[in-house]
């Protein structure tokens, strides 16, 4: 097969979420994520009127943008892109200004007290490197997560994307968000 | 997640970087203008600016600094020049630019003004004592471009953030420029009314044209930015909701626009106008310039108050 | 020896080994087996230089898929947890009040000997009663009480599931499985699968329905996860999905849409049955449960055109109702007739696996008969889980005989016990209460001492077969040393067994019982690749049709699938399921119905704060037409009462409940000070009342009727 760069992309299938939080804790235990700030949440939507109810629950976190605000923002490049389209921060550098939490279209990065600096998904960066699967992705149980090489035309997320409709969040935002949400 | 997370020590931060910048920009007006350095007003005018220039800014700079979530690291802002950040390349702008006002400050120094500071000095600066006066001029063109780029640069650290529709328009970096030196102004403004002389009210005068100028481009610039806003796309018209109707609506409309820009820009003009009309030398009285200037001061503060909260509230849906 | 040992059982080394990605770090991936519920996924616990770092799931398990869900992902945190028990506690203060002094294992041995023995010196051996939870270990716990002379062992059946599994054997002999992966019609009654999770059913019902691979009919008086997955959602009124079942009986017998073939080969008592559902119309149907009579209609004829993939799921908890076990009767018959057993996609006996037993010295079995009574209350039922319900009320009467020492294994009655007050009034009669747990809960606050078990990442379990479509054998091993001065409940036993002179049965350790039990595995080294793989795949599952031959005698009186059951008549029973209404709830009062969360395993997650940052506090869900009618708002707070008691908690008004029932969250409103969450929310248990299903005992939570007004 052809060496290509690889482009991790995640894409979700929000029908299949069941709310169950299991992606929410895996990362708060892969990732040392203190309670009361979180990588990845759920959003929730209820609607309807008795009897004809309507849930939907949708995961979301860091798009890992084609073209992050964040980066571009970013003094002192902490925040930054890896060639694989991994959008990441590099602790050391963070003097935690703050910008790319106001940069960031999706409000995907919080500000960490304790640390002063500033945190988001990474996508798993030290697992992905191990060859492993993101915590979020390889712990769901009904699998709304698929995770993979969008460059790679073998790859599950290709085979989504070509056999099924998608949208990208707040597309107008300008920063080419990264997950795929399949309708 | 959805909170501010810029608070009043950034608000402040843009508000004294721009009376700098300001400042500067009024003074190297003054000192250019004013023909074969005869005229007293005028360089009472530009050595006001000059002494007051330097300071805000540098203070300003204090406070992003303590604004860090890890203020120790700040010096990494300056081992690294990212042109894409704001950020980055403004921190570089407001070194360059304090160093500049205080070479052009330094200049504005007596002789024995020099002496007092050196003697407060150790001895090993003592070569400091230079008489940069000659240099008055050029350091007034070579700073003002940089007390421009100030006084923009904190327009595009909002304005340059797509994702708050708020700020993204290039409107902002305008407004902003023109509050920012008008504060400089109104600053100045206010310095000479605190030290009577008898040339005060050509030094007002003077004062008032220019403030009346940049006055008038900043309300021409917001009535733009709100009709703009009002027919731009859906996510604009709602983060403009926050002003039109919105948690600052009161503040955007009575304080900053009636009070801090309108009202201010009416009585120059009341003060000035018949002055040029009948050419006679106009009387102000100084209470009314004082108070005046504080409110054009105010204005330039509410500005930044209102971008700053407002722009992070606002968001694409 | 690297990480991952007890003391016990040092000779268990982890053979799974990584080098850590940077020099300094050891790392471990250690494949074992979840506890945080009853499913027992498999999981690999990734540990670095001897602390947990990370529970991954386990890909080799068919059950769990790869899987681990929000509260086997927090299971480090009940390692971790400071308030955990971390040495054994004697009770100093008043019973509840909290105040207890660190002690020895031989003081604490000592003392709850000391205290066994007096209570069978002054009473005799029967007065002691032992209960227990599903638990790898639950075995030594159940041994040394039977060999203490005692009979009243009462397990969690009987809180759980007694009365589906009673129904389902005296009907097919065994209690089958489904295959909800291969389904292509399943109506689901109140078994809210995607939230409630059992493995591999969740598993299963995700691929089969959320890929449009099934049809789901789903009936649920709350909107629950399963149902805004569901194909179509009945908020049926509670109490009656017998009359929903009897009905669709009564469209497929009388459009004969049954499977002809198999019910004449099989079963036994058709006609009675063709002629007993015949008045339980679809439109009489409609009036019971407030589902329409048409679509009760289509769905038995959905559901017969589907057969035999098509089931009706028999749920797990099916502690609802006094008359639940004739609506589980009722499934079993409707399942039957489809002829859905044993063929893919529908019900399907459980493929098992044999361990090898290690011989323990024979102790006589006790002479006294239960205190509570199964013999002559429950004669159907399996007796030796016993009767929890009915077992609280003899005892609090003192009848037949006084029971005064309570021994408590991995379990929490004080939540899990409907009437909190007499189960607090039961503990308080005794002479000794002794718990073994791993963190303070409810119970353990009003135990006299207080024996800290190890967690189950700390220590080596037996290995458990999990019988099923699938059949395999988990493993659980320590990943890590205990953290404290903890142990394995098999070696708190023996300290007690020792002081009790009863050390002859348990004259062994985990580590030769184990080997006993894996050395007939086909494997050339059983125990190592158990160590290695965390877990064992019964090859050649799963297996269909293996009891459809003509000559196949199922496990019933009559050897055939009883439609029609004598055994029932002979015990008084409706030998076919009779509909009585269930009581309503008068104006002004709504029905406390419960159910499950995925973040929370019932009372006692909710001390864990990687899950109860989800819900800090459980609220009371309420209609907004009741809410209402009641003046109550969102986010008020509301009395909620019944005779057993009175609880205080925030409304929570929402459309996703009916308006004649009203839900609270499992959990809540602790006594114990040292659970994080003590007093916020309210306790369910406090204001249940006492109610059981006549044939199999098991608890009927669902029938209290509960006051809410605002305060
Ligand atoms: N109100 C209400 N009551 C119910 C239910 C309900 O939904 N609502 N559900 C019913 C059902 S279906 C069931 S199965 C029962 C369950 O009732 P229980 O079996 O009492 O289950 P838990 O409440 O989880 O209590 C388990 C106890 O075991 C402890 N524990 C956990 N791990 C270990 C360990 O490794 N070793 C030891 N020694 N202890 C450990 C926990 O700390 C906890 O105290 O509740 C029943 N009662
Ligand atoms: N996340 C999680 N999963 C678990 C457990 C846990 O504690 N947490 N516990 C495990 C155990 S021990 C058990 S027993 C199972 C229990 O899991 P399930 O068998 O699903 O039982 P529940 O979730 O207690 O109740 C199921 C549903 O019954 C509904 N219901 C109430 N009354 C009626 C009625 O009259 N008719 C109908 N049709 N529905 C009704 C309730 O609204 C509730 O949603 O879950 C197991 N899995
Ligand atoms: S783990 Fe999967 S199913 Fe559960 S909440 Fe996260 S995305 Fe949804
Ligand atoms: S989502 Fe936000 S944080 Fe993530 S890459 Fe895009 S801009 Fe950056
Ligand atoms: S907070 Fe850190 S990562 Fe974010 S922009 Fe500032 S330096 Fe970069
Ligand atoms: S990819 Fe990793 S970091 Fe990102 S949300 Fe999932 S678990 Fe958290
Ligand atoms: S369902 Fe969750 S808690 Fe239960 S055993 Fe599996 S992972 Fe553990
Ligand atoms: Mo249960």
């Amino acid at each position: 097969m052809a060496v290509h760069q690889k482009r991790y992309v995640l894409v979700i299938d929000s029908r299949k979420c069941i709310d169950c939080k299991a992606c929410v804790v895996a990362c708060r235990a892969e990732n040392n994520v203190p309670l009361g700030y979180s990588r990845n949440w759920i959003n929730e939507e209820r609607r309807g009127e008795w009897p004809r109810l309507l849930a939907a629950f949708e995961p979301e976190q860091c798009q890992h943008c084609e073209s992050p605000a964040c980066v571009r923002v970013c003094p002192t490049g902490a925040s930054y892109q890896r060639p694989d389209g991994i959008v990441a921060i590099r602790e050391s550098e963070c003097v935690g200004c703050r910008y790319c939490i106001i940069a960031c279209p999706y409000d995907a990065r919080f500000f960490r007290e304790d640390k002063g600096i500033v945190e988001k998904c990474d996508f798993c960066a030290q697992r992905v490197d191990r060859g492993e699967l993101p915590a979020c992705v390889e712990t769901c149980p009904s699998k709304v997560r698929v995770f993979g090489d969008i460059n790679d035309p073998e790859s599950k997320v290709r085979a989504l994307l070509e056999k099924r409709r998608y949208r990208t969040k707040k597309p107008e935002a300008g920063t080419g968000p990264q997950i795929y949400y399949l309708l | 997640m959805k909170h501010t997370e810029w608070g009043f020590l950034i608000i402040i931060y843009l508000f004294l970087g721009g009376l700098s910048a300001g400042a500067f920009f009024v003074s190297a007006l003054a000192s250019l203008l004013q023909r074969n350095g005869s005229d007293a007003a005028y360089s009472r005018i530009a050595r006001y600016g000059a002494m007051l220039a330097p300071w805000p800014v540098m203070i300003g700079c204090t406070l992003l600094i303590f604004d860090l979530g890890r203020w120790y690291t700040f010096w990494k802002l300056f081992f690294h020049f990212r042109w894409t950040s704001p950020m980055s390349i403004g921190s570089w702008l407001l070194i360059v630019f304090s160093g500049i006002a205080l070479l052009y400050l330094w200049s504005w120094l007596s002789e024995e003004q020099r002496k007092r500071v050196i003697s407060k000095l150790p001895r090993r600066l003592g070569f400091l004592n230079r008489d940069l006066s000659a240099y008055r001029r050029q350091l007034a063109v070579l700073g003002t471009p940089f007390a421009i780029a100030v006084g923009i640069y904190t327009g595009v650290l909002l304005g340059a953030v797509q994702s708050r529709p708020f700020w993204n328009t290039n409107l902002v970096a305008q407004m902003f420029l023109f509050s920012a030196l008008s504060s400089g102004c109104a600053a100045v403004t206010l310095l000479t009314a605190l030290r009577r002389e008898e040339n005060d009210s050509r030094a007002f005068q003077l004062l008032y044209t220019v403030d009346i100028w940049l006055l008038t481009l900043e309300l021409f610039i917001v009535i733009p930015y709100l009709i703009h806003g009002a027919l731009s796309v859906q996510a604009v018209k709602d983060s403009l909701a926050l002003v039109l109707g919105g948690p600052f609506t009161v503040t955007f409309w009575l304080f900053f626009l009636t009070a801090g820009l309108v009202l201010p820009l009416a009585i120059e003009v009341l003060e000035v106008l018949p002055a040029l009309v009948r050419r006679v030398n106009p009387h102000f009285r100084t209470s009314m310039v004082a108070v005046t200037a504080i409110l054009v001061l105010a204005g330039g503060f509410l500005l930044r108050y209102i971008f700053v909260f407002a722009g992070q509230m606002s968001a694409f849906k | 020896m690297g990480a991952g040992m007890t003391a016990a059982t040092a000779h268990f080394a982890p053979l799974l080994h990584r080098p850590g990605e940077h020099a300094g770090v050891e790392r471990l991936e250690i494949p074992t087996t979840c506890e945080m519920c009853v499913n027992k996924c498999s999981l690999i616990a990734v540990v670095e230089n001897g602390a947990i770092r990370k529970l991954n799931p386990n890909p080799a398990s068919p059950r769990s898929r790869g899987m681990l869900c929000a509260r086997g992902n927090a299971g480090i945190q009940q390692v971790y947890d400071r308030s955990r028990i971390k040495k054994p506690l004697i009770r100093v203060g008043e019973r509840g009040e909290g105040k207890w002094r660190p002690a020895s294992w031989d003081e604490a041995w000592d003392f709850a000997a000391k205290k066994l023995s007096a209570v069978k010196q002054q009473y005799g051996p029967q007065a002691t009663l032992w209960s227990s939870t599903e638990s790898f270990q639950e075995v030594f716990f159940k041994n040394l009480g039977l060999a203490f002379g005692s009979p009243n062992i009462v397990r969690h059946p009987t809180l759980c599931l007694a009365s589906v599994n009673l129904a389902y054997s005296l009907t097919f002999g065994t209690v089958p499985s489904f295959d909800v992966l291969n389904a292509r019609y399943i109506v689901m009654a109140g078994a809210n699968r995607l939230e409630s999770f059992i493995t591999p059913d969740t598993m299963d019902l995700i691929d089969s329905t959320l890929e449009r691979k099934s049809r789901l009919i789903y009936l649920d008086p709350r909107f629950t996860v399963t149902a805004s997955k569901a194909d179509e959602w009945f908020p049926i009124k509670p109490g009656t999905d017998l009359a929903f079942i009897l009905a669709m009986l009564n469209v497929i017998v009388s459009e004969k849409r049954y499977d002809k073939e198999f019910v004449s080969t099989y079963t036994l008592g058709f006609d009675q049955l063709a002629e007993h559902v015949r008045p339980y119309t679809p439109e009489w149907a409609e009036t019971e449960t407030e589902i329409p009579a048409r679509d009760i209609a289509r769905i038995a004829r959905e559901f017969a055109d589907s057969a035999p993939r098509a089931f009706f799921y028999a749920g797990r908890r099916s502690s609802w109702y006094r008359e639940d076990f004739q609506t589980r009767r009722a499934q079993a018959i409707l399942n039957a007739i489809s002829g859905n057993w044993d063929r893919q996609g529908g019900m399907v006996p459980n493929g098992k696996i044999a361990l090898g037993e290690f011989p323990v010295f024979p102790w006589d079995d006790p002479v006294a008969p239960r205190v509570d009574e199964m013999e002559t209350s429950f004669p159907l039922a399996a007796k030796g889980d016993g009767a929890y319900l009915k077992l609280r009320e003899n005892v609090l009467a003192a009848k037949p005989y006084p029971v005064k020492a309570w021994m408590i294994h991995k379990q929490d009655p004080m939540s899990a016990l409907p009437e909190q007050s007499k189960t607090l009034a039961m503990l308080q009669q005794m002479d000794f209460v002794g718990v073994i747990d791993i963190a303070m809960s409810d119970t353990a606050w009003y135990a006299d001492v207080i024996f800290p078990e190890s967690t189950y990442l700390e220590r080596q379990d037996p290995a458990e077969v999990m019988s099923g479509l699938s059949p395999v054998v988990v493993f659980r091993q320590p990943v890590i040393k205990p953290l404290h001065d903890t142990k394995p409940t098999l070696e708190i036993v023996q300290g007690l067994a020792k002081r009790l002179n009863l050390s002859q049965y348990f004259d062994f350790t985990m580590d030769q019982w184990v080997r006993e039990q894996v050395k007939e595995l086909p494997l050339e080294s059983p125990l190592d690749y158990l160590k290695k793989h965390g877990i064992y795949v019964a090859p050649g599952f799963p297996k269909y049709g293996s009891t459809l031959t003509a000559d196949h005698r199922f496990v019933t009186k009559s050897g055939k699938i009883e439609l029609y059951s004598e055994r029932l008549k002979e015990a008084g029973v409706d030998p076919l399921p009779v509909y009585h209404p269930p009581a309503q709830p008068p104006p002004g009062t709504f029905r406390l119905i419960l159910g499950r969360k995925a973040y929370f395993t019932h009372g006692n997650s909710t001390n864990n704060p990687w899950l109860n940052a989800f819900a800090s506090e459980n609220r009371l869900w309420l209609n907004p037409r009741a809410a209402e009618s009641l003046g109550i708002n969102d986010g008020q707070m509301v009395e909620v009462s019944s005779t057993a008691g009175a609880v205080r908690l925030k409304a929570q008004v929402t459309q996703e409940i009916r308006r004649d029932c009203v839900f609270m969250l499992h959990g809540y409103g602790k006594r114990s000070k040292w659970q994080r969450l003590a007093g916020a929310g309210a306790s369910d248990a406090q204001v249940l009342e006492t109610a059981w299903d006549k044939v199999s005992g098991n608890a009927a939570l669902h029938e209290t009727f509960v006051k809410v007004r605002k305060v």
